[in-house]
């Protein structure tokens, strides 16, 4: 039995729907819950248990033809995961260095890791977008964005 | 009826009202023409504006979006031969041809008069369907939604195409999994919060929404090496003449109304949606062609444009009527606008044309101006709205993921829900590599909860025993549709291989 992207996929969820299983035994149940037909446990067993089938059957049945493979080239990824990263990254400074900082900072470096090497568009695509959108929602929307904790300490 | 007609009419003809549409479809058909992109994108990135609003305008707002996506998509499709989303797939086959012929004025034109049509004729049945079906679910229990809504899963995974039934029963189920993250609507017992306060209002739907579709689009389209932005594949399009002869409007005339009928059937039946309604459209239309028509499909036939362009207007209109009368999306473009009226605190189901009928009537009445926005408007601005695609893709996809992570902020303001749509991006592109349908774990997650509730109401009704779903007749014929659906697949294929079998032992 060769190991497909279907038969790898079914073992993820295979081992996904076990751990879910497991760890609903942790769900607190109020007293006398127990002899209730339903419960807060209830659902998340048969979710497991039909995980576990559902799993199961994609490794053992016949594959079907696999669509078209991805072409992904390994450059292409790390863009991804770069954007990922700078995302993260943005969700973690924007409390401290503050909405247009952090926007700027994030719209420009993800221009950059995409190709844009132009200094003039990498300055003039994010810190006025990012002065703009900031006035936007705080002057015209009223909405509150909180200052930055680092300029304000 | 007409009292509620009127309801609607007011309402959707508020200035305001009839703003949202025009907005709803220009944003919609920018949004669409993105390669990769399509109508679940488009509605899932307007939902953040849509909280800011009314009920009725938000959800107007969306309908405009869902609309215009649609009609952007068919818009690529001719113009670059690229489709927005998987419902105009069939419209590349005969519209690209077409614009190579130097005809795409006429192919656009065409493919708007079909979708008015269809949507028109869409509208036109839902206005006499919709309060029909709601009337008789006002007598529906817990344990016929129970039923509904399994019919409703099990209907997204069957139609999920070859191979992928069971991968879209995962994602069903992997949707559900998820709905239970965070305190129990029922006991209040946290789970799966593993002690993350974050974690006890459950994952927001907004999130898993922008997470799965919009942000995981556009990092799938940057992994496969094509950016959205077409400025550099898409040349200025001489769009020629936009006008149709009498000679082809009798042509097409036929097929447009028997597309519009025949899709919006389809868009009815829960999970089968536009997609599958154009691709049937454009066979039908096929096999119904006289023999010198047929040979033209595949190499610019007007028939096999107007098809599928009439059939998927019609279907997304027919989606509708599950999710407006019985709270059952019929597709997940329609799951999102439920998670949306959820948000609102309006339950969708046979007591929304009662309860709120002014939403349930101004979504019905909108659909139509929607389709009136697009021809009258969209049309000739085809040629400048597809000016804006010329921003340079390392430009374009930032600003898109900004959008998608500062819409799910500005609802939280909480950063670990960036974070949480970082490993949900993460995940759902893990997910897209292996080929799962990411659609059905949506309306798993949304019916999730409604789900769990109907099915403790009816256990506890039938005292812990589940003959509710054999002693009710109702419950009883939903299920038995149910089951007929989820097998009827592995029966076909049975039947296939042993008359394979049958026939190579016979020879």
């Amino acid at each position: 039995m060769s190991l497909t992207k279907d038969r790898f996929g079914g073992l993820l969820f295979l081992l996904l729907s076990i751990t879910y299983g497991y760890y609903a035994a942790d769900i607190p149940l109020l007293p006398g819950d127990k002899f209730e037909p339903f419960h807060a446990q209830t659902m998340p067993y048969w979710l497991s248990g039909l995980g576990v089938i559902f799993s199961i059957l994609l490794i053992v049945l016949k594959p079907a033809p696999t669509l078209e493979s991805e072409s992904i080239s390994n450059s292409n990824l790390v863009l991804m995961l770069g954007l990922m990263a700078f995302t993260f990254a943005f969700s973690v400074a924007l409390p401290w260095l503050g909405f247009p900082i952090t926007t700027s900072v994030f719209l420009a470096s993800s221009y950059w890791l995409l190709g844009e090497r132009r200094p003039k568009m990498l300055v003039f695509a994010s810190v006025p977008f990012a002065l703009v959108f900031w006035l936007l929602l705080t002057q015209v929307l009223d909405v509150y964005i909180a200052p930055a904790r680092l300029i304000f300490w | 009826m007409f009292e509620g007609v009127f309801t609607g009419l007011s309402t959707a003809l508020m200035p305001f009202n009839l703003m949202m549409v025009v907005l709803g479809c220009f944003a919609g058909t920018f949004i669409g023409m993105l390669p990769g992109l399509g109508p679940i994108s488009a509605v899932a990135l307007m939902i953040p504006i849509t909280y800011t609003l009314d009920p009725s305008s938000g959800i107007i707002l969306m309908a405009g979006v869902y609309y215009g996506a649609v009609f952007g998509g068919s818009t690529s499709s001719i113009l670059i031969n690229a489709p927005g989303c998987a419902s105009t797939l069939v419209t590349t086959f005969d519209g690209y041809p077409l614009a190579q012929k130097n005809q795409a004025g006429k192919a656009l034109a065409l493919a708007a008069y079909s979708s008015f049509c269809g949507g028109t004729v869409g509208a036109i049945i839902l206005i006499f369907a919709a309060p029909a079906l709601a009337s008789v679910s006002l007598s529906f229990q817990s344990s016929d939604y129970f039923a509904l809504m399994l019919l409703g899963l099990t209907s997204v995974a069957a139609f999920s195409g070859k191979g992928q039934v069971i991968k879209a029963m995962m994602m069903t189920v992997f949707g559900l999994m998820i709905a239970t993250v965070g305190n129990d609507v029922i006991t209040g017992a946290p789970r799966y919060t593993f002690g993350k306060m974050d974690l006890v209002d459950g994952i927001s739907f907004l999130l898993l929404a922008m997470a799965t579709f919009a942000l995981a689009e556009v990092m799938m389209t940057i992994m496969r090496g094509k950016m959205f932005s077409t400025s550099e594949t898409m040349q200025p399009v001489a769009l020629s003449s936009m006008k149709l002869s009498l000679d082809e409007v009798k042509e097409v005339a036929p097929t447009v109304a028997r597309s519009s009928v025949f899709g919006f059937i389809v868009g009815v039946l829960p999970g089968a949606g536009a997609t599958i309604a154009s691709f049937l459209a454009y066979g039908l239309e096929r096999n119904l062609a006289p023999e010198r028509l047929r040979k033209m499909f595949g190499k610019g036939a007007l028939r096999g444009l107007a098809a599928p362009e009439a059939a998927n207007n019609a279907a997304s209109t027919g989606s509708f009527v599950p999710l407006l009368t019985l709270g059952i999306p019929g597709s997940g473009t329609t799951a999102i606008m439920l998670g949306a009226l959820i948000a609102y605190g309006i339950q969708p189901g046979p007591r929304l044309y009662v309860d709120h009928p002014d939403v349930f009537w101004s979504v019905i009445i909108s659909m139509y101006f929607g389709n009136l926005v697009l021809l009258v408007l969209n049309l000739p601005l085809i040629p400048y709205i597809s000016r804006l695609l010329a921003i340079p893709a390392q430009i374009l996809n930032p600003l898109i993921i900004f959008f998608s992570i500062i819409g799910v902020y500005l609802v939280s303001f909480n950063t670990f829900d960036i974070q949480m749509m970082v490993f949900i991006t993460l995940l759902a592109v893990g997910l897209k590599m292996l080929d799962f349908p990411m659609a059905p774990m949506l309306l798993g997650f949304i019916l999730g909860g409604m789900l769990e509730k109907n099915l403790s109401r009816a256990l506890v009704v039938s005292d812990g025993s589940f003959d509710f779903l054999w002693n009710r007749p109702l419950t009883f014929s939903i299920m038995s549709v149910t089951l007929i659906i989820l097998l009827l697949p592995w029966i076909l294929n049975l039947g296939k291989q042993l008359g394979t079998k049958l026939l190579s032992a016979a020879d």
